[in-house]
């Protein structure tokens, strides 16, 4: 019979199914599973800087996808009212500020921004490791969210081109209902949370970037010390690098390799985190396009 | 009558799409399918023809897998000797060749019949013309829909007049009149029974077009034994065919052309001038056919205005202007006390017009409805003073709907519902509105006969209110007993053969 296969209800084919669960599945198990091995053969304050560095990553990766929302919703939505209003001042000024964001690369923004919480560290503005967080979670929102004011744009302009719109308008229906509930709620949910789960990997490597060039220092008493513990501020850390560097050892002593595993784990722990979680985000996303047959 | 009984089961990710036991299908005669769109005629044709992938959906065919139906003598004969002209012509025709290629290929190029049934679809048209149109290629140079669909008609056609002298041949046309105006409809539907008259050819013909069983009845009675009418229904969520009697629609018909219908002179709600400019073209309206006397059209309180003209000359463009949905290079309306031009600003219709003074229904139930909404939800947001809880939203539906609506077809997505239900949806959210002036563009599009009478009744409801009521719809013969003959307008796309008027006096 040349029909579908896919009749069973096994929890295995219906994780199948889902194309990206499988992924999230298995970043999650990679994790647990390095977390079991840490907590047997790391010493215990490289356990609990790892520990804290993944949990700040992951709390301003979260931050900036909210942030990022928050900024992209506005920003598209506004841009949207005012290119169809009867004044196109607004929309200029906007479109103006937003064109010159994109033209500037992502990592410069972020560096900019680093620059200033530096100087308001260096005065003593800022004190609280949640509050730095939140910064920095800001500067790389301010990056990354047009990306998501984009999408929010395409979205509104695809519905536009049917008769949607302008047969909810001929209603009575109020166009701010029309397109944040009937076109962004309702029928964007998907390619948004996909856009998001993209944000989120990417706030995470631009975090393990920019941490990686500061780790040379910003000023003579600003350094990576001063930040919050985050996984690309613990893969600067000299011992870290130590642990990397231990591996260009197995060229010439390949019977090394079972000690990198128990003595050089801080810096292994941390890239294979970021590598792994970037590799698993990256599949999560595609996954997730192909679930919601986004593409 | 001989005849083949189907049962057939069709889904698609383990959800049931067509399911019908009893899909009866008479030789050598002429079905006519009728029943509201997106309940599943289609696709029953289209497996019955086997033209479905099977690794698209999971079909089973008299409880055997399509793949065995596939290899059967049944369907190879059906797809060797039979034709089926797809509702959409563009997804038939080849973008690669042209039409005149496509016209002549394979078994279609032994029949000599071609330049006849040219001739007789392209009524009135020289050689040149239709010479001009066989030579070019479906995509870049865009036939009309209706050329396309008249395209496909003929080679339907010629497979015929190829498989005359075959005892089994299977013709199947889904809406093929769906783009052609009534003229060419009937052109059409005397080329059928020619080529039918003689033969022994089963033919389905899948319709919305109910006003074919009238010009049947009067055409051709000779051939009407051999006519069986023949609606799909879908009852407390299933699918069953009954027989329709043809006396269903045509004394319905005969009442309401009964009674008489008189231009009262009531209060005038909106006047369009006549002359309008849009897209770089004029399109002008009048009372004569010709259009050479131009007039304004005007909507008055409690009565239809009926505005007609061919598929293409623009009425759905002049609806969509009078609701300041476009912008016009030129116009002039005026609605109660205050008047609309092209320099007016959207923002008054926003104002003044949309869901308060008047509001419009569009054609496509599928584009028009949010499909990811509840079926509830369509009522969200809608200018109604008071509130709109479920008990009032299920007593608005049931006005055009079977039964009182359950809590759970209260929480389905429309994106679950047929076309007919969509439409019918798609027309309560107008008609539940309390504004001076209904427009509706194509309102029958996709109903069954019940839902078109309930939606006729339900118009005529609102006429008493006082309401004014604008329709464009190609079911002329059912709108033409709601409209008074001094209410009819037609539009046309602005001929330099004729004299524009003296517009001045305005």
């Amino acid at each position: 019979m040349a029909t579908k296969t896919f009749t069973g209800n096994s929890w295995l084919s219906i994780l199948a199914s889902k194309k990206d669960l499988p992924w999230l599945t298995i970043w999650i198990a990679g994790l647990g599973v390095l977390w079991i091995w840490d907590a047997l053969f790391l010493n215990a304050p490289a356990f609990a800087r790892l520990q804290i560095a993944f949990l700040n990553s992951l709390f301003t990766g979260v931050m900036v996808v909210l942030f990022s929302l928050v900024l992209g919703w506005f920003v598209g939505v506004s841009l949207h009212m005012l290119e169809h209003s009867k004044s196109k001042v607004g929309f200029a000024v906007i479109s103006f500020v937003t064109d010159i964001l994109r033209s500037i690369p992502q990592i410069i923004t972020v560096l900019i921004g680093y620059v200033v919480l530096t100087i308001l560290l260096h005065n003593g503005i800022i004190r609280s490791s949640f509050v730095q967080m939140l910064w920095i979670a800001g500067i790389i929102a301010i990056a990354v969210f047009l990306e998501v004011a984009d999408t929010i744009r395409q979205r509104i302009d695809y519905f536009r081109t049917l008769d949607f719109v302008d047969a909810m308008l001929c209603c009575g229906i109020k166009e701010r209902r029309i397109i944040n509930v009937e076109i962004l709620w309702k029928n964007s949910r998907s390619h948004m949370l996909h856009k998001l789960i993209a944000i989120f990997g990417i706030s995470i490597f631009l975090q393990c970037s920019i941490d990686f060039i500061i780790s040379v220092g910003l000023s003579t008493d600003v350094s990576l010390i001063n930040f919050p513990m985050t996984l690309g501020n613990l893969l600067a850390n000299v011992d870290s690098k130590q642990d990397i560097l231990a591996l260009s050892n197995l060229f010439t002593e390949p019977g090394y390799l079972p000690v990198i595993f128990v003595r050089h784990l801080q810096g292994l722990s941390v890239a294979f985190c970021i590598v792994f979680s970037l590799l698993c985000i990256y599949m999560i996303a595609n996954g997730f396009v192909r679930r919601h047959k986004l593409a | 009558m001989n005849e083949r009984k189907y049962n057939i089961r069709i889904s698609s990710e383990g959800r049931e799409l067509v399911a019908i036991d009893d899909f009866r299908l008479a030789k050598s005669a002429i079905t006519v399918l009728l029943g509201e769109s997106g309940i599943g005629k289609s696709l029953i044709l289209l497996a019955i023809a086997g033209l479905i992938d099977p690794d698209e959906l999971d079909v089973q065919i008299d409880g055997k897998p399509y793949a065995a139906y596939l290899r059967s003598q049944e369907a190879i004969d059906i797809r060797r000797n039979g034709f089926f002209v797809f509702q959409e012509p563009s997804s038939h025709l080849n973008p690669l060749a042209t039409l005149r290629a496509q016209l002549r290929e394979g078994s279609l190029a032994k029949t000599h019949d071609e330049e006849r049934i040219l001739r007789k679809l392209w009524q009135n048209s020289t050689s040149s013309d239709i010479e001009s149109i066989l030579d070019v290629y479906p995509k870049p140079y865009r036939p009309s829909g209706g050329e396309k669909q008249r395209i496909l008609a003929a080679m339907a056609f010629k497979k015929m007049a190829a498989s005359a002298e075959l005892e089994d041949s299977t013709f199947i046309f889904d809406e093929p009149t769906g783009n052609l105006d009534n003229r060419l409809r009937n052109e059409f539907l005397d080329l059928l029974i020619e080529n039918f008259r003689d033969r022994t050819a089963t033919i389905v013909l899948i319709t919305h077009d109910y006003s074919i069983i009238s010009r049947f009845a009067s055409t051709y009675p000779a051939v009407s034994m051999r006519i069986l009418y023949r609606e799909l229904m879908l009852e407390r969520g299933k699918l069953h065919l009954r027989d329709f009697l043809p006396g269903e629609y045509l004394s319905w018909l005969e009442k309401r052309n009964a009674a008489v219908r008189t231009a009262k002179k009531t209060e005038t709600i909106l006047r369009l001038h006549p002359d309008i400019e849009i897209f770089g073209r004029t399109l002008s309206i009048s009372r004569d056919k010709e259009g050479c006397n131009l007039e304004p059209l005007v909507i008055r309180k409690g009565a239809v205005t009926y505005l007609k003209a061919p598929s293409g000359t623009g009425k759905t463009t002049i609806v969509k202007l009078m609701m300041g949905l476009i912008k016009p290079e030129k116009m002039l309306m005026e609605l109660g006390s205050a008047v609309y031009t092209e320099k007016t600003n959207r923002n008054a219709w926003a104002r003044g017009v949309w869901g308060k003074q008047m509001t419009m229904v569009f054609q496509h139930a599928d584009e028009s409805l949010n499909q990811n909404s509840k079926v509830k939800d369509v009522f969200s947001g809608l200018p109604i003073a008071g509130p709109m809880n479920e008990r009032t939203i299920a007593n608005s539906i049931s006005e055009l709907f079977e039964e009182e609506p359950s809590r759970d077809f209260l929480n389905t997505k429309v994106k679950y519902l047929s076309g007919g239900q969509k439409q019918r949806l798609n027309l309560l959210r107008s008609l539940i509105l309390h504004t001076d002036i209904l427009i509706l563009d194509e309102p029958l599009n996709g109903l069954d006969f019940a839902s078109a009478a309930k939606v006729i009744t339900k118009i005529e409801m609102k006429l008493q209110s006082g309401i004014g009521v604008l329709v464009i719809s190609h079911n002329e013969e059912i709108f033409d007993t709601l409209v008074a003959a001094d209410d009819i307008y037609y539009l046309h796309s602005w001929s330099p053969n004729c004299t524009m008027p003296d517009t001045s006096k305005r």
